[in-house]
C-alpha cells in the first residue's frame, strides 16, 4: 500500500507512474507492481483522508460538546448558590454601613460562633464576598467580637464527639447499668431481683390512660 | 438514753461527677483532682486525705489536664482551649490564657516546674514559661497532623513524647523538631479501627511507655523506634498511666474499672537485668478509670463512678497500721444539706440548683426498729435554679425557714420564703450589699436576724436581715493577723453572742458579736478542721479535726474544758480514730446539755459527756450488745460513745426536736444507676 501511495504521490508530480512503468530498477520487486490507475488511487487516497478528517473532526466536536456541557453545569451550580438576582442587587445597593456590618464576620478571626450565624442566614457568602471584593476602597472596621465562652465552638464539639465515640461508640462493649449491677444478684447463692427491678416507664402508660 | 423518731430521707438525688484528672504535688503532700463538671478539689495527704479545698465547676469549663508547676501553683487546661491557673487561697480561677491551638487535650510540666508543654487538637505542642504572675508563650514545636492526646517530658527536660492516634512522636525541645515517629499499631494490621494512644510516659532510661485503646501497655526504645515489651492487660482500652518518682513502679487504669501495677523487677534474684512485670491487679471501680496517680507511698485512682481510691503500697508502709488501709471517697467532705429545724425544711445543694423540701409527718408511734406509716408525704416545695454557668459554692436556709441564701463565684443571692398555709412563695431580695465574692460558707443566726458570710482573707461579713425582705451590711470581722486563706467553716452561738470561724490555714478565730471585736484564737492544731459547733447553753466550741480528734474549747474562759483535757489524756478509741470519713456536722440536744451529736458518712454518734470514756480494750460500737444485757450489767458497760451504723451512707444528720432526728442518706447504688454506661463484664454462666 505504501508503494501504491508513493506511486500516486510520485504520479502527481509527473506523468502517471502506472503508464511509465515501475519507477526504477532499485525497486527489487519480484512481482510486478499492481496496475492501478492514477485516478482510482487518487480517489482512494482522498476518501481515506476525508474519512480520517471526519473522524478527527467528530472527535473534536465531541470534546467541545463535553466541555460546553461541563461549563454549563458549573454555571448552573454557581447560579443556584447565589441568591436571586433581585436580592443581590438590593444588597449591593444597600448603604455602606450595612455592608460594613456584614463584612465584619468575614474579617473576624475563626472560632467565633457569630460566623456560623451569618453563614446560616446568607447561604452564598462566597457569592456575596465576591461582590464585596469587587469594591476597590471599602470603609470598614475590624472589631473583635465578644468572647463566646458559653457556646462551645465547632472544634470543641468535634473534640467531645471524638471522646464519646472512642469511649462509648460502637465496639466499646458497653452495657446498661441495670444489667451490670444485677449480675451479682443473679450469681449469689440466694438469688435476688435485679437492681432496678421495676421499669419506671410502666407507670407513665397507666397515668396517661 | 433516748428514743427518737427518725425521718429517713432518701430523696436527695445527688450524683457526684466522675473523676477526670489527678495530679500529685511533686514535693508536697497535696493531691489535686479535677472532675468532669469542671470542679477542682485538693486533698491533703498528710491530714488523713481530707478534702480541704473545693473549687466548684463551671458549665463551659472542662478540665482535661491538671498539673502542678513551680511548687505550689496549679494549672489546668481543657477543651475550651484555655490554660487556667487556679487561685488556691481564693478558690477560683486566677487567670486564663488562650492556647490558640484549639481544644487542649494534655498538659505536662517539666521536672523543675518552669515550663509547661501543652498538646492541642491541631497536632501542635506549645511551650509556655511559668513566670511569677502567670504564664508566657514561649514557642511552638513541630506540628503534624493528628491531635496530641497525651504528653510527657523526659526527666532531663530535653525531649517530649507526644501520643496521638496510631502514632507517638518524640520531639527535641531545643530544636523543636520531631526526632522520632513510631507507629503503635503496626502489629494489628487486620483490625480496621484506629489505635488511640491514651497516655504516655517518658522514663529517664529512654524508654517510652504507652497505653492504648487495644488494651496494651507497651515499652519502646525511642531512639531506635523499636518495641521492647508489650503487655495486653485488658480487652477494653487502657485509659491512664502514672509512673512513680523512682521509676520502678507504674499504675495503669482501664475502661473496665480495673487498675494494674507494673513493677521493674530483676529477672533472677540478684541479677542486674530488670524487666517490667505486671504484678498487682485491683478492681476498685465499676466504671472507667480515667485518672491515676502514683505518690511515694500509694497508688491513687479516680474513676467515672466518682470514687477516689487510695491504695497504700504495703512495702512502703513502715508498720501495719491504719496508714495501710484502703481509702475510698465518694462523697464530698463538707455539708451539702442545711436544715430549718423549726419549720422542718431541708435545703439540698446541687451543683447548679437548690431544692427546698418539707419533711413528712406521722401520728403513730412504735417500737424500736419499726417503720411508721406517713400521714403526710415529704413535699418538694421549691427548686431554685442558679442563673448563669457558674456552680454553687455554698447555700443555707434560716432556722425559721423564711430565708434562703446561696453564692456562686460572682453572685450572691438572698431569697425571702413566704409560707401561706401549705404553699410556699419565694421572692428575691433585690439590693444585697456588695461583698467580695465568692462566699465560702453561709450561716444564719439562731433567731434568723442576721446572716454571716465567710469570705476571703479570713474575714467574715455580718449582714442584718430586715423585714419584709431586705438586707444591710453591719460589720466585717477580720483576724488580728493578715491571712491569705479564706474562711471555710462558721459556727454561731444560740444566744447570738459568739461567732467561730475556721480558715484554710487551720486556725480558728472567735469573735464577740456584741462588741464586734476579736475575742480569742483557739490554739493551733496540726490538722484541718472538719466541723465546728457552739453549745447553746455552755458556749463551748466543739471542734472535729480531720485526724478524728475531738476538742472542746470554752469560749468565755478561753481555754480547753476539763472534759476535753480528759479526752486528750486518755486518748480516743482506736476504732474511732481509724474511721474513713471526717465528721461533717456537730449538733446538740437542748434538753440534754451533756450530749453532742455528730456524724460522718458511715455512722451517727451521740456522745454523752457524763459517761466514762471507753479504753481500747472495750468495744466501741456496743449498742447492740447493750440492748441484750440486763439493766445492771448494762450500767457497767455503758460508755460515752453511742454509735449507730444503721443509716449509711449518711450525708447529713440533725436533731429536729428532742424526739425527732432526720437522716439524709444516699445509697451508692442509686448513684451508680445514673452514671454513664459501664463496660460489660462477661461472667461464666450468665
Amino acid at each position: 500500500m505504501a508503494r501504491r501511495l508513493k506511486a500516486a504521490a510520485a504520479g502527481k508530480r509527473g506523468p502517471p507512474a502506472a503508464l511509465l512503468g515501475p519507477p526504477s530498477s532499485e525497486d527489487e520487486a519480484d512481482e510486478a507492481p499492481e496496475q492501478v490507475s492514477f485516478g482510482v488511487a487518487k480517489e482512494a487516497a482522498e476518501t481515506q483522508r476525508k474519512l480520517v478528517g471526519e473522524a478527527a473532526r467528530r472527535h473534536r466536536e465531541l470534546l467541545k460538546e463535553k466541555r460546553r456541557r461541563r461549563q454549563e453545569l458549573f454555571a448552573e451550580q454557581k447560579k443556584r448558590k447565589l441568591l436571586p438576582e433581585a436580592v443581590l442587587q438590593e444588597l449591593a445597593a444597600a448603604p455602606p454601613a450595612g455592608l460594613a456590618e456584614l463584612g465584619k464576620p468575614a474579617l473576624a478571626t475563626a472560632g467565633i460562633s457569630c460566623v456560623s450565624v451569618v453563614l446560616g442566614s446568607v447561604p452564598a457568602l462566597q457569592g456575596f464576598t465576591s461582590l464585596y471584593l469587587t469594591r476597590s476602597k471599602g470603609n470598614y472596621t475590624a472589631v473583635c467580637l465578644k468572647e463566646q465562652s458559653l457556646t462551645p465552638g465547632l472544634q470543641q464539639q468535634l473534640a467531645k464527639d471524638f471522646i464519646n465515640t472512642q469511649l462509648y461508640g460502637p465496639g466499646t462493649n458497653r452495657v446498661q447499668a441495670n444489667e451490670f449491677f444485677s449480675l451479682e444478684n443473679k450469681k449469689n447463692p440466694v438469688k435476688k431481683a435485679a437492681v432496678q427491678f421495676v421499669d419506671k416507664s410502666w407507670g407513665e402508660y397507666k397515668n396517661s390512660k | 438514753m433516748g428514743e427518737f423518731e427518725v425521718h429517713r430521707v432518701r430523696f436527695f438525688g445527688l450524683v457526684p461527677a466522675g473523676v477526670r484528672c489527678l495530679a500529685c504535688q511533686p514535693r508536697g503532700a497535696r493531691l489535686a483532682l479535677a472532675r468532669t463538671d469542671g470542679a477542682v478539689e485538693i486533698y491533703n495527704c498528710s491530714a488523713n486525705y481530707f478534702q480541704e479545698k473545693v473549687i466548684p465547676g463551671h458549665e463551659a469549663r472542662s478540665v482535661e489536664a491538671l498539673c502542678w508547676a513551680a511548687g505550689e501553683r496549679l494549672f489546668g487546661a481543657g477543651l475550651s482551649g484555655d490554660i487556667t491557673e487556679y487561685d488556691l487561697a481564693g478558690l477560683r480561677v486566677a487567670r486564663s490564657l488562650p492556647g490558640s491551638g484549639g481544644p487542649i487535650w494534655s498538659m505536662a510540666a517539666n521536672s523543675s516546674g518552669t515550663r509547661l508543654a501543652v498538646g492541642c487538637e491541631d497536632g501542635s505542642v506549645k511551650l509556655f514559661q511559668v513566670i511569677p504572675g502567670g504564664i508566657q508563650f514561649e514557642r511552638n514545636l513541630d506540628r503534624r497532623k493528628g491531635r496530641i492526646l497525651c504528653l510527657s517530658w523526659h526527666p532531663s527536660g530535653t525531649h517530649i513524647a507526644a501520643g496521638s492516634i496510631d502514632i507517638f512522636r518524640v520531639l527535641d525541645v531545643s530544636s523543636g523538631q520531631t526526632v522520632q515517629r513510631v507507629m503503635v499499631n503496626y502489629q494489628v494490621q487486620k483490625v480496621k479501627r484506629e489505635c488511640v494512644v491514651w497516655s504516655i510516659a517518658f522514663l529517664s532510661s529512654g524508654t517510652v511507655v504507652t497505653c492504648d485503646s487495644f488494651g496494651r501497655v507497651q515499652f519502646w526504645d525511642w531512639e531506635r523506634g523499636t518495641l521492647l515489651e508489650s503487655h495486653t492487660v485488658s480487652t477494653s482500652s487502657v485509659l491512664s498511666l502514672a509512673v512513680s518518682e523512682k521509676e520502678d513502679s507504674i499504675i495503669v487504669g482501664t475502661s473496665t474499672g480495673a487498675t494494674y501495677q507494673f513493677q521493674l523487677l530483676p529477672v533472677k534474684m540478684g541479677s542486674l537485668e530488670k524487666r517490667w512485670v505486671r504484678t498487682k491487679p485491683f478492681q476498685h471501680h465499676t466504671h472507667d478509670v480515667r485518672a491515676v496517680a502514683h505518690s511515694s507511698t500509694a497508688l491513687i485512682s479516680g474513676g467515672l463512678d466518682a470514687q477516689l481510691v487510695i491504695r497504700p503500697l504495703m512495702e512502703k508502709v513502715q508498720k501495719k497500721s491504719y496508714d495501710a488501709a484502703l481509702r475510698k471517697f465518694t462523697f464530698p467532705h463538707r455539708r451539702l444539706v442545711s436544715c430549718a429545724r423549726k419549720a422542718r425544711l431541708l435545703l439540698f445543694q446541687f451543683s447548679q440548683h437548690l431544692e427546698l423540701w418539707r419533711l413528712g409527718s406521722t401520728d403513730e408511734t412504735g417500737e424500736d426498729g419499726e417503720v411508721l406509716p406517713l400521714r403526710r408525704l415529704p413535699e418538694h416545695l421549691v427548686q431554685l435554679k442558679s442563673k448563669g454557668p457558674e456552680h454553687i459554692y455554698c447555700s443555707c436556709v434560716s432556722p425559721c425557714g423564711s430565708w434562703v441564701a446561696y453564692s456562686t463565684a460572682s453572685r450572691f443571692h438572698l431569697y425571702r420564703v413566704q409560707h401561706k398555709g401549705d404553699s410556699v412563695s419565694i421572692k428575691k431580695v433585690p439590693k444585697v450589699p456588695k461583698l467580695l465574692l465568692p462566699a465560702y460558707q453561709l450561716q444564719f443566726s439562731a433567731d434568723s436576724s442576721s446572716l454571716f458570710v465567710a469570705s476571703a482573707r479570713g474575714s467574715v461579713h455580718v449582714l442584718q436581715l430586715l423585714e419584709p425582705g431586705g438586707c444591710k451590711h453591719l460589720h466585717t470581722h477580720r483576724p488580728p493577723s493578715e491571712s491569705p486563706e479564706a474562711v471555710y467553716l462558721l459556727a454561731v452561738s444560740a444566744d447570738g453572742h459568739w461567732l467561730a470561724a475556721a480558715g484554710g490555714d487551720w486556725t480558728i478565730h472567735v469573735y464577740n458579736l456584741k462588741c464586734s471585736k476579736h475575742h480569742c484564737t483557739v490554739p493551733t492544731y496540726s490538722c484541718a478542721v472538719t466541723a465546728l459547733a457552739i453549745h447553746p447553753l455552755t458556749n463551748n466550741l466543739v471542734i472535729a479535726y480531720s485526724d478524728q480528734q475531738l476538742f472542746e474549747f470554752s469560749i468565755p474562759e478561753k481555754q480547753y474544758t476539763a472534759w476535753s483535757r480528759t479526752v486528750q489524756s486518755c486518748g480516743l478509741h482506736t476504732v474511732w480514730l481509724e474511721r474513713d470519713s471526717p465528721i461533717t456536722h456537730i449538733t446538740f440536744n437542748p434538753k440534754n446539755p451533756s450530749h453532742i451529736l455528730l456524724h460522718d458518712t458511715y455512722m451517727f454518734c451521740v456522745l454523752d459527756k457524763s459517761l466514762p470514756l471507753p479504753d481500747n480494750s472495750a468495744l466501741l460500737m456496743n449498742q447492740s450488745t447493750l440492748k441484750q444485757l440486763p439493766e445492771t450489767a448494762r450500767q457497767r458497760q455503758l460508755h460515752a460513745f453511742k454509735i449507730c451504723k444503721k443509716f449509711q451512707p449518711l450525708l447529713f444528720a440533725d436533731l429536729l426536736d428532742e424526739k425527732c432526728l432526720v437522716m439524709v442518706e444516699r445509697p451508692i447504688m442509686d448513684i451508680k444507676t445514673q452514671l454513664p454506661l459501664p463496660v460489660q463484664q462477661k461472667k461464666f454462666g450468665t
